[in-house]
């Protein structure tokens, strides 16, 4: 299997990733993109785009706030952080994801014999 | 002030929250190429490439404002900007579309008005819904609502337990002197409970008390608020002061507030009904009653209580009382008893008009989308869901419906003007409130245009939304993918016939019924015929003898008059739903009961009443001088009688006794034609006339017989006549007999008239739908024409395919609404007269015009297509 060809993100994953992403600080949209595509050494496929209503939902939901600030080559940007409420939220989303992977991979790892 | 809007619109557009969101993409865009071009891309390429990766920015925005709270308010502030945008570049559909729908909002809120004035508001008294009245019943004759025997009356009152209190009234036309004239008032006797049970209070004074109906007490009177200001000024010092009626002195006591009155009456005057067990209230059943149930008891049970108290009644005095009952109806149900139907049959048809004018936009709206498609695909294409486009598509729909709203306000105010017009002036209504475009119709009409909007905006706008995108954005031209809205349109135009046609057959029904109706020969003349009121004061004219002379006196005075022919007298005018009955039995035998002897009609009436009415005598002679007082009592009955009880039999011979106040048997000395009595309807049935000059009443309807032209002319040399013989008698009621006639029909005329117009407003419509389906089929088929013109078509040929598709459509509808018109004809038939619901005359010519105006709607556009050319047709594609 080649672990370096690029991944579809799995169906509501995005948001979990921005919600990490902007715990780690606070971003501006494309600060986030590159942020997620560092972590995961570029081996996820996000669409561009797809990251803003991602964002307007998280902040209409009220996980993440967000005000304008200046980039680092001095341009007016908007930046994100994590509220206390999305840092909650992360950490549920974090334990639930946790808990599915391993029941999937037991799922997934069981042999003839043990059924 | 549409430009402000359209400003304010556009502000919001603009508003921050977008400016922000745009920033905030374009920010992303542009770090994203800076990054590249760092990397080494050339500048223009980095752009494009992170345009390109980005997506859709349209897309995306569209996106994340439907992401955000934003989508209700903000994005329905752009579908408002949208929509008077898309409606002010296509003001031949904007203009069509408002008509059609004002026209039908319009008319429903005119109906409307007058159905919540008259049916559905309570009646303006506190807790409503606890009165009611009573009515002596004779289930084995029919008789439901027969007004009430003061005895019975008492009894009730006395032996009843679910009623609060129990009143009776009486009209009463009273003589007021006012400045050195004469003036008949209308006033109402009622018994003290009246004021209680209504719960009014007076604004000056008080109201009767139990003392004020015991005779001899009883000379205080209560003023209606428009008389106090009329003839007092509204000064409060009239408040015991004494005032002439009838020549009477009567205290006044108390003031009733503005607008007060009893359903059905017209009093400015309210005196106290003295009720005794006496003799001289044995007989008789005159009174009209009303009641208070007390809380907590329902009708049902008051209507078992009373069957059981008439039960009583009927025990105790069996010789009058054998085979009556009573019956219990609520007070708003038992005043608009009449009426109810037709209003209902009048809401209802124009409900069906605002249903034609909903099919109608909504083929408008589906016509013009056909042309929109590219538009819907473009917004499609940017990001716009078909939630979205729904909402847009709606939100065009609901400003037409309040435009149509606005604009039909204005018909109705119009229409219910003309409307209200077509009700005789004076008539007793069931409600007093005035019928105006209020709150509660300007609500209706709201609702009615909210309904309107979802009826005829939903279907299109699924219909529109389902866009196939590839396919609109590639035919690019107006006539893309739209085969399936033209069989919609098709279904909304069959379905606009039908109900067209249902309208007209009700209205052609009522129309044919209506004209039967004022062709029925009355059996009397109403040509150059006045007729004049004249009520005579009890105090005055206390005896028989006085006021047969009073009567002959004013009888000779005015046929003295020059230009009149002849005069006459009787105590009910034909057609004014006026008619006494009462027993009588054979001269030869035992005198009559009520109960068990034959009823009959009984009119009073004066020597040359028949004369001047024109009805003839057939047999024997009239009334004559000597027939007075001292004579021997005779009597002269119509046709009718003589066929029912007399025939073959010479009547000239018989003797009867009647139950009226004369205690030998009469003669019969004449036999007149019949004549309609209490109205056109009701045919003639078996009458016994006395004499007036041997058992005189207290009022008459004089009528005068002139020789010709308008007999108004001579209406004030007739009252100067009659002040001549009483310079206190006042004259009320002075009408031609041709108005008496008019006004007696008023109500069928009303209906007739009002569905005539709904009926051909439905057909309009339904034209304009028909030709806009077929006209838009020809349009389609420009290329298929061309071609069977090249192949050798003649145009008669092209004309037909046309008409025939309009015909097909015809015929479908006539089927439909044919069916809908014979399950729905029990609705008309207790409306019609001596007209079946099915009649075939009806139905054959409504269905030969529906089938007319299909022919005719298709054929301007049948034309056109027989000038197609084929050279053009072809090119078309």
């Amino acid at each position: 299997m080649d672990k370096d060809k690029q991944l579809d993100l799995l169906q509501g994953t995005l948001d979990m990733l921005i919600l990490k992403a902007v715990s780690l600080g606070p971003f501006h949209g494309y600060g986030i993109l590159l942020r997620i595509q560092q972590i995961s050494k570029g081996r996820l496929e996000i669409q561009q785009g797809s990251l803003y209503p991602a964002l307007y939902r998280l902040e209409d939901q009220g996980w993440i706030a967000s005000e304008w600030g200046e980039s680092e080559n001095n341009r007016k940007a908007k930046y994100y952080r994590l509220t206390a409420e999305g840092k909650r939220r992360l950490q549920t989303e974090t334990e639930n994801w946790n808990r599915m992977a391993h029941v999937i991979a037991g799922i997934l790892r069981t042999t003839p014999e043990e059924v | 002030m549409w430009r402000r809007l359209h400003s304010w619109l556009r502000a919001t557009h603009r508003s921050a929250v977008e400016r922000d969101m745009h920033a905030e993409l374009r920010f992303h865009v542009e770090a994203y190429a800076e990054d590249l071009v760092r990397a080494g891309v050339p500048r223009q390429e980095a752009l494009r490439r992170a345009r390109l990766e980005f997506g859709g920015i349209e897309q995306i925005k569209e996106q994340c404002r439907e992401t955000r709270g934003m989508t209700v308010l903000q994005s329905l502030g752009q579908d408002l900007q949208l929509a008077i945008r898309m409606l002010r570049k296509n003001p031949a559909f904007l203009i069509l579309a408002v008509l059609t729908l004002a026209l039908g909002i319009g008319a429903n809120s005119a109906i409307f008005s007058v159905v919540d004035a008259i049916l559905l508001r309570p009646l303006p008294y506190p807790e409503p819904n606890r009165l009611v009245r009573l009515w002596e019943s004779y289930p084995a004759r029919g008789f439901f609502r027969n007004v009430v025997n003061p005895i019975n009356f008492l009894d009730w009152r006395d032996n009843s337990k679910s009623f609060q209190d129990m009143a009776a009234i009486v009209g009463s036309s009273n003589n007021l002197n006012a400045n050195g004239q004469p003036v008949a008032v209308p006033g109402l006797r009622v018994s003290p409970e009246f004021f209680t049970i209504l719960e009014i209070p007076p604004v000056l004074g008080r109201t009767f008390v139990p003392e004020d109906g015991i005779a001899g007490r009883d000379h205080v009177v209560m003023l209606s608020y428009e008389l106090w200001q009329s003839r007092f000024a509204g000064d409060p010092a009239v408040l015991d002061q004494k005032m002439g009626i009838d020549g009477l002195p009567y205290t006044i006591v108390g003031v009733m507030p503005r607008g007060f009155s009893f359903p059905k009456t017209k009093a400015e005057i309210w005196t106290p009904l003295p009720l005794a067990r006496t003799e001289e209230w044995n007989s008789g059943r005159y009174l009209t009653t009303l009641a208070r149930l007390k809380p907590g008891v329902t009708l049902e049970q008051a209507r078992q209580d009373m069957a059981r108290v008439a039960s009583i009644a009927a025990e105790a005095r069996p010789d009058f009382n054998k085979g009556w009952s009573a019956e219990v109806f609520p007070m708003l149900d038992d005043v608009t008893e009449s009426i109810s139907r037709p209003l209902w049959v009048l809401l209802a048809a124009v409900g069906l008009l605002l249903l034609i004018a909903c099919a109608n936009v909504a083929n408008l709206i589906l016509m013009r989308g056909a042309g929109r498609l590219r538009e819907m695909a473009v917004r499609s294409a940017l990001g716009a869901s078909r939630r979205r486009l729904i909402q847009q598509l709606l939100v065009e729909s609901l400003l037409l419906s309040v435009a149509g709203m606005a604009a039909g306000l204005l018909f109705a105010q119009f229409g219910l003007h003309s409307l209200l017009a077509l009700i005789p002036r004076g008539a007793p209504l069931p409600r007093s409130e005035p019928i105006t475009i209020d709150g509660r119709v300007l609500l209706f009409a709201f609702l009615a245009s909210l309904g309107t909007a979802v009826l005829f905006g939903l279907v299109p706008a699924l219909r529109l939304s389902r866009v196939d995108l590839q396919d609109a954005l590639k035919q690019g031209t107006a006539r893309g993918g739209v085969g399936g809205h033209q069989t919609l349109r098709r279904c909304f135009v069959v379905a606009e016939m039908a109900l067209a046609l249902l309208l007209s057959v009700g209205a052609g029904l009522m129309l044919r019924s209506f004209t039967r109706l004022t062709a029925v020969d009355p059996g009397f003349q109403p040509e150059h015929l006045l007729t004049l009121h004249v009520a005579l004061a009890p105090s005055r004219y206390e005896n028989d003898l006085k006021r047969s002379a009073y009567f002959e006196r004013l009888l000779t005075e005015i046929r003295a008059i020059p230009g009149v022919r002849a005069a006459g007298s009787t105590h009910f005018l034909p057609l004014t739903e006026t008619m006494s009955g009462s027993c009588f039995a054979s001269g030869d035998g035992p005198k009559p009961t009520p109960a068990e002897s034959p009823s009959s009609q009984f009119l009073i009436v004066s020597s040359s009443y028949f004369a001047a009415m024109g009805t003839p005598i057939l047999q024997g002679r009239d009334f004559g001088q000597h027939d007075n007082f001292n004579a021997q009592p005779v009597a002269i009955v119509n046709h009718a009688f003589v066929d029912h009880y007399f025939s073959g039999q010479n009547p000239l011979v018989k003797r009867l006794w009647v139950c009226w106040d004369i205690d030998k048997p009469v003669e019969i000395i004449g036999v007149v034609a019949d004549a309609r009595q209490t109205d056109l309807e009701a045919a003639p049935e078996p009458t016994i006339f006395l004499s007036n000059a041997q058992a005189p009443m207290y009022f008459a309807t004089i009528v005068v017989r002139t020789q010709g032209g308008d007999p108004g002319q001579i209406a004030h040399s007739t009252e100067d006549a009659i002040h001549r013989v009483d310079p206190d008698q006042a004259v009320s009621e002075v009408r031609t007999m041709q108005t008496v006639f008019s006004d007696s029909v008023a109500s069928p005329r009303f209906e007739a008239i009002l569905l005539g117009v709904f009926a051909a407003l439905a057909v309009a419509l339904a034209i304009i739908g028909i030709y806009g389906v077929v006209s838009y089929s020809v349009t389609q088929r420009t290329n298929e024409i061309g071609i069977r013109v090249a192949l050798g078509a003649r145009s008669s040929d092209i004309s037909h395919m046309v008409l025939r598709e309009a015909l097909v459509l015809a015929a479908i509808a006539l089927l439909l609404g044919f069916v809908a018109s014979f399950a729905l004809s029990r609705v008309l038939e207790s409306l019609l007269f001596e007209v079946k619901p099915t009649d075939p005359f009806t139905l054959a010519s409504v269905g030969c015009i529906i089938v007319a105006v299909s022919v005719l709607a298709a054929l301007l556009p049948a034309r056109r297509a027989t000038r197609v050319e084929p050279t053009v047709a072809l090119r078309y594609e």
